[in-house]
């Protein structure tokens, strides 16, 4: 017997394109943001494509941070849209995204914005990162259905800015208590995790980055954190490592979904 | 966000080199974990900020109380009057025109004063100090007044009880963000300070920091204390807007002080 009440399988299963349709919102609207990080925006074939969620990994004091926060500067002071800032250990800092912008003058050469004084610069850039600290995995779960709850709202209103880039530092730390032993709900949470930050990415129009931790994997290699199922999450996954003592770390591509690299 | 940042004050070491290389201090709102070889001064710097958190804001501190949480027994309370005493000293010495303040805040200058707003939790397990620092949460909303968190040392008790490695790492990680988001939300430095241990890379033993690689990514700023010679170094190893870099110190009777007069040093115990 139909139930009238429920929709119909035509209206549940999300929009069917057509592989011309694709192609042009490939090329049109997924735009890539760049991370003003030459080396690593060559990596990815020009920044963090929209769309996708692309993960930075590396030991720790690496310079993973520092990629977050290049990210969130350069896209806001390029008035690209709105950058929402999920930070997990207290290390968003706005002196230092002061420092970041302060030093990439060329980005104001071509927009004719030297005329803007400093602060009034820092406080456009400021206006356009949402910073939020999120402790607990609960917690990103609810910053992230509200975020979903207001863009669709925005879809409806079509109001101002939208945010285009999301970045969580580091998802690991939020995932790491709950992964693992005799806790099974941890996994499936970061799958669900994964699954919504992938929904937001491909409908939104989103630009996802995430950073990770490694752990040792024998033998004094080391390995990215959270598993083989985390694997397959991401589309762009970089690993980052910085030699000791000295200021410049070099980042490794490690899987890439539109770009093929010799063995 | 900015002007809220600009506005923090930090809490100083005693020793203006190390000051430095820490922007000024130890940042309120942050996870710092300082570790180093036994004997390097991490409990002589623990009790040191324990001090100079409570320097009154007329002489450029914070006026804030402490908390302690002491996991091996090295809180020699005669060693932090010492120390109260020689904080008390230094900031008489550098505002000598303080007769002309009010005496009352002349007064409040008493070692004993400095030790009465030190609280001080000693825990014997694990399992009491997770739950001290679960308690910690009622405790600062009642005491408002706390700006810093110290624990000496956090690596103590989850060496030795812990068969199960996975189940430490979820209780590390657990504890850590509990004390990022007490630090976030009672605006108070959290400090941290542990212990070292001996890591096979690269075909060579390394000394490296102890409780593992995930427990690395869970505080906000490292500080990596060290021998270099005859003379104690110090190593800010991961900061998110600070330059890597490197100062001595000293530790002298009266406290952590700046490296240079070698009368007061406590020359390395081998």
């Amino acid at each position: 017997m139909m139930n009238h009440d429920q929709p119909s399988a035509k209206d549940r299963c999300g929009k069917i394109w057509s592989g011309m349709q694709l192609l042009k919102d490939t090329t049109e609207s997924k735009h890539f943001l760049p991370t003003g990080l030459e080396g690593i925006d060559t990596l990815l074939g020009g920044g963090l494509r929209q769309g996708q969620l692309t993960e930075v990994t590396g030991p720790s004091s690496s310079g993973k941070t520092q990629v977050c926060l290049h990210s969130a500067s350069l896209v806001a002071a390029k008035h690209m849209g709105v950058v929402m800032y999920l930070d997990t250990s207290n290390s968003f800092s706005p002196s230092r995204v002061a420092t970041i912008i302060d030093g990439s003058s060329d980005v104001f050469g071509q927009r004719g914005f030297d005329l803007q004084p400093k602060d009034m610069r820092l406080k456009s850039v400021m206006r356009s990162i949402i910073c939020e600290s999120v402790f607990d995995i609960f917690a990103l779960f609810e910053v992230l259905h509200q975020l979903e709850g207001s863009l669709l709202n925005d879809k409806v209103n079509n109001g101002g800015s939208k945010i285009c880039l999301l970045i969580i530092d580091s998802i690991s730390s939020l995932l790491a208590p709950i992964i693992g032993g005799k806790y099974p709900q941890g996994r499936s949470m970061m799958i669900s995790v994964a699954m919504i930050l992938k929904k937001l990415a491909d409908e939104h129009n989103l630009s996802v980055l995430v950073t990770n931790h490694t752990v040792s994997a024998g033998n004094g290699a080391v390995k990215p954190a959270l598993g083989e199922s985390w694997r397959a999450v991401p589309h762009v996954r970089l690993v980052l490592s910085r030699e000791c003592g000295s200021n410049i770390c070099t980042a490794t591509v490690l899987k890439h979904t539109l770009k093929v690299f010799p063995l | 966000m900015l002007s809220e940042e600009q506005s923090q004050k930090h809490i100083t070491t005693g020793s203006g080199d190390l000051n430095n290389i820490l922007g000024g201090g130890i940042h309120c709102k942050e996870v710092t974990e300082i570790g180093g070889v036994p004997g390097v001064g991490k409990t002589q710097l623990g009790i040191q900020l324990a001090i100079n958190v409570q320097i009154p804001v007329e002489y450029g501190g914070l006026g804030g109380k402490a908390v302690y949480i002491d996991t091996e027994g090295s809180f020699m309370v005669e060693r932090v009057y010492q120390i109260a005493e020689g904080c008390i000293s230094d900031i008489l010495e550098h505002f000598p025109h303080s007769h002309e303040k009010s005496s009352f805040a002349q007064k409040q200058l008493q070692p004993e004063h400095f030790l009465a707003d030190i609280y001080y939790f000693r825990v014997c397990s694990y399992t009491e100090q997770i739950a001290a620092i679960n308690y910690l949460e009622k405790f600062l909303g009642e005491h408002k007044d706390v700006r810093i968190v110290i624990i000496d040392s956090v690596t103590f008790h989850f060496r030795q009880d812990f068969d199960d490695m996975a189940l430490r790492t979820r209780v590390l990680s657990g504890l850590s963000l509990k004390l990022m988001k007490i630090a976030k939300a009672y605006n108070l430095a959290v400090v941290l300070l542990n212990q070292v241990t001996t890591k096979f890379a690269e075909g060579s033993f390394q000394l490296t920091l102890a409780l593992g690689d995930s427990w690395s990514h869970s505080c906000t700023n490292r500080l990596i204390l060290y021998w270099n010679g005859n003379d104690r170094y110090a190593y800010l190893d991961k900061s998110p807007s600070l330059p890597v870099a490197s100062a001595p110190y000293a530790v002298t009777g009266k406290g952590v002080r700046d490296a240079g007069n070698s009368n007061h040093k406590r020359v390395r115990v081998t």
